[in-house]
């Protein structure tokens, strides 16, 4: 993609959000106001700077605050995220109904790849994947984690049609996995593996390795690595041509057959999922009554289900965590930030009452000293909000990998980019809630009460 | 200029409520003030002048009764209308200087200049003018904690005469000041009036600062009565 293009999509995507091109006229406004203003804003920090301490204390609080809700929200957002149904082409997940880990016979596989569907005018998804995992060790004397790696067993074609974030590649990247899949296809042997997993197995492309199940016992498969994924999230994962784990559980069965020894435990169990991809909600909701209500499925049963609604159900064990989360705990740190502001803001305003009616004299109207106050308030508010998302961003995201909250099947999260303006807004929303009635009382000082000698 | 006085003061009231009880601290009073004057007002403690001074400086409202300064009929404005005329029109002068203690002395003469639609470099040029005639060009970046009683009063006099209002008020003045410092205040508020024609209405305790005005006015009951020691008034 060129720069521009990328421009032009950037672009595109940041007017689609009303938010963003709210927060950023907002942003503006800040910087003209700023402009306009730039002594009284002076006038401000130096009131700030008069009392260090408090002021300090003020804004570490912020900053601690904003981090917590930052680290919050950002979960929230992702689980949202990935819960909130996507209206067009969403992909529909198949698994076994009664069970976890689902195990289904790999027979039911080509018919639920066409959505079950029977009759001519049943709905047919537009692609389909099936997965069979497969893991083992390279090293059966002595297994670690390092030397374990697990396989997604697929069609090799799909990996390109099915697989999610595959889309961004750049076209070099793209056209070495082309060919890595027609390899795949040709030769069933080849595997692919992603960067990190090769790095701890300390393999690389071009090397054989023989795989020790674990899961399949006594089914062990040698492969050849013949690429890497393109960096990023696939550089723990690896594939496999489903081919080679299903025959060789064929050849398998015959030796058995023929010693007469019973089959392989996993025979009719190796199918673990299978991935449709639909159109629209309308035809998710076709395609699953076609699976629910056929009669090919029953003995396991199986159900069918969108991505984020899977999610949906597992994260229903977390739902009392959540909602406290979102309608407990941020609100009351929301709360608890107003109350650090409002403290510090009354006690200044209470010091300088004198000051204020002084300002009254010179001429400054009462809105105006209002907004001096809470001018300060926005300013420690807002400053110490976007010091804090944007500390908090660069030191999850950058330093530390994400935020390692172990919670359904997400690794971890990561801070959005949305976190970099609810920092400062956070910061200025509890800065004028809390510095709201101080801020008025300070707007109220009546000169005359100040500067005579009540007897 | 016209003959008529600047400042108009008719039939002026003013009482304060203390829970049912009704204070009256100003009775029926009425007081001209010509352009241009030097007026000193006496009284005893409590006998209402910093609150007649207040109503001139449009800081407070009459409960009665009319004031006019210049043109403007300031007992009839609201407190927004108020604040935007004494930018412009009023200079106040405080016992205790009352300068801003985190910005600098060029900071404290500046701040009235910020309402008002000027250009940086006129701002500029008037924070330095007013400056200059109180002596402290050499003192722009000292903070008031850095500086000695008389000269805050001096920064004080210019923040008032900062904007070139026409009349300039003063509350005890040369109060909190030694004997020397005094002195020269005094002879600056004199300077204001005899070169650049200002108004002065200076409130004092002294009658030494007293005398330097031309004409010394006694607030006793509520009402002024003039100074038996100036003849000739
Ligand atoms: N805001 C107010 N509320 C109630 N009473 C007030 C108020 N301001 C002044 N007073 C009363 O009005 C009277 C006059 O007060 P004022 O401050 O004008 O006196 P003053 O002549 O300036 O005294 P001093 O020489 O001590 O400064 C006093 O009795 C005072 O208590
Ligand atoms: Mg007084």
């Amino acid at each position: 993609m060129s720069p521009l293009e990328r421009g032009a999509l950037w672009w595109e995507r940041f007017t689609s959000q009303p938010l963003y091109v709210l927060a950023a006229m907002l942003a503006l406004l800040v910087v003209y106001t700023m402009g306009v203003y730039r002594k009284q804003m002076w006038f401000m920090l130096k009131s700030l700077r008069r009392n260090l301490l408090r002021s300090i204390l003020t804004s570490l609080a912020t900053v601690v605050l904003v981090l917590v809700v930052t680290l919050v929200w950002s979960i929230l957002y992702f689980l949202d995220k990935a819960t909130s149904e996507k209206a067009k082409d969403l992909k529909a997940i198949v698994t076994e109904r009664w069970q976890i880990p689902s195990q289904m016979p790999f027979a039911y596989a080509a018919s639920l790849s066409e959505g079950a569907a029977a009759r001519p005018t049943d709905v047919r998804p537009d692609d389909n994947m099936t997965w069979q995992f497969y893991g083992g060790t390279i090293d059966p004397g002595k297994r670690t984690r390092e030397n374990t790696v697990f396989f997604f067993c697929m069609d090799p074609r799909k990996l390109l049609t099915m697989m999610d974030g595959l889309d961004e590649l750049t076209l070099q990247e793209r056209s070495d996995l082309d060919h890595a899949i027609d390899v795949m296809v040709k030769d069933k042997r080849k595997v692919v593996i992603g960067k990190d997993r090769l790095a701890a197995m300390k393999k690389r492309v071009g090397e054989r390795i023989k795989v020790t199940s674990l899961n399949y016992k006594d089914i062990d498969l040698e492969v050849e690595i013949i690429a890497e994924f393109p960096d990023g999230r696939y550089n723990q994962s690896a594939i496999m041509n489903r081919d080679y784990l299903n025959d060789a559980m064929d050849d398998y069965n015959a030796k058995q057959k023929a010693k007469g020894l019973p089959t392989h435990p996993l025979t009719m169990k190796s199918l673990n999922l299978v991935w449709l991809r639909v159109p629209d909600t309308d035809a998710y909701q076709r395609v699953a009554d076609q699976i629910m209500s056929s009669s090919l499925y029953s003995s396991p049963a199986v159900k069918c289900e969108t991505a984020s609604s899977g999610i949906s159900s597992f994260l229903d064990a977390y739902r009392d965590l959540l909602w406290g989360m979102r309608w407990l705990l941020v609100p009351s740190i929301l709360v608890t930030m107003s109350l650090v502001i409002a403290n510090a803001i009354s006690i200044s305003v209470r010091e300088r009452r004198v000051e204020m009616a002084v300002l009254k004299v010179l001429g400054f109207s009462p809105g105006q000293i209002m907004a001096l106050v809470l001018g300060e308030a926005i300013l420690i508010g807002g400053l110490s909000g976007a010091f804090s998302s944007g500390a908090t961003y660069v030191l999850i995201n950058q330093v530390a990998g994400g935020l390692k909250f172990p919670i359904a099947f997400f690794p971890a999260f990561l801070i959005p980019e949305d976190a970099l303006w609810w920092g400062p807004m956070i910061g200025i929303g509890t800065a004028v809630a809390g510095s709201f009635f101080p801020a008025w009382s300070a707007r109220t000082v009546k000169v005359s009460d100040v500067f005579s000698k009540i007897s | 200029m016209g003959l008529e006085p600047i400042v108009r003061v008719r039939n002026l009231h003013k009482y304060f409520l203390r829970g049912s009880e009704q204070i009256d601290v100003l009775n029926d009073l009425s007081l001209n003030v010509p352009e241009a004057e030097f007026l000193a007002l006496m009284g005893p403690s409590g006998s209402g002048k910093t609150t007649l001074l207040n109503l001139i400086a449009g800081l407070d409202q009459p409960s009665e009764g009319e004031i006019w300064v210049g043109e403007h009929l300031i007992s009839g404005m609201s407190e927004a209308q108020l604040a935007r005329w004494r930018t412009r029109h009023v200079g106040f002068v405080f016992q205790f200087y009352n300068l801003l203690p985190v910005l600098t002395a060029y900071e404290n003469v500046e701040l009235p200049l910020l309402l008002l639609p000027l250009s940086s470099a006129e701002r500029k040029r008037q924070v330095l003018t007013a400056l200059d005639l109180v002596g402290l060009s050499n003192r722009l970046s000292h903070r008031p904690g850095q500086l000695s009683g008389g000269q805050q009063q001096r920064v004080g006099i210019a923040r008032a005469i900062v904007t070139d209002p026409t009349l300039i008020v003063a509350d005890e003045p040369t109060g909190d000041l030694d004997a020397r410092s005094a002195e020269d205040i005094l002879n600056l508020l004199v300077e204001l009036k005899d070169g650049l024609k200002k108004t002065i209405i200076m409130v004092t305790h002294d009658p030494r600062a007293a005398s330097r005005a031309e004409r010394v006015l006694h607030l006793e009951k509520g009402q002024l009565v003039h100074d038996t020691a100036h003849a000739s008034w």
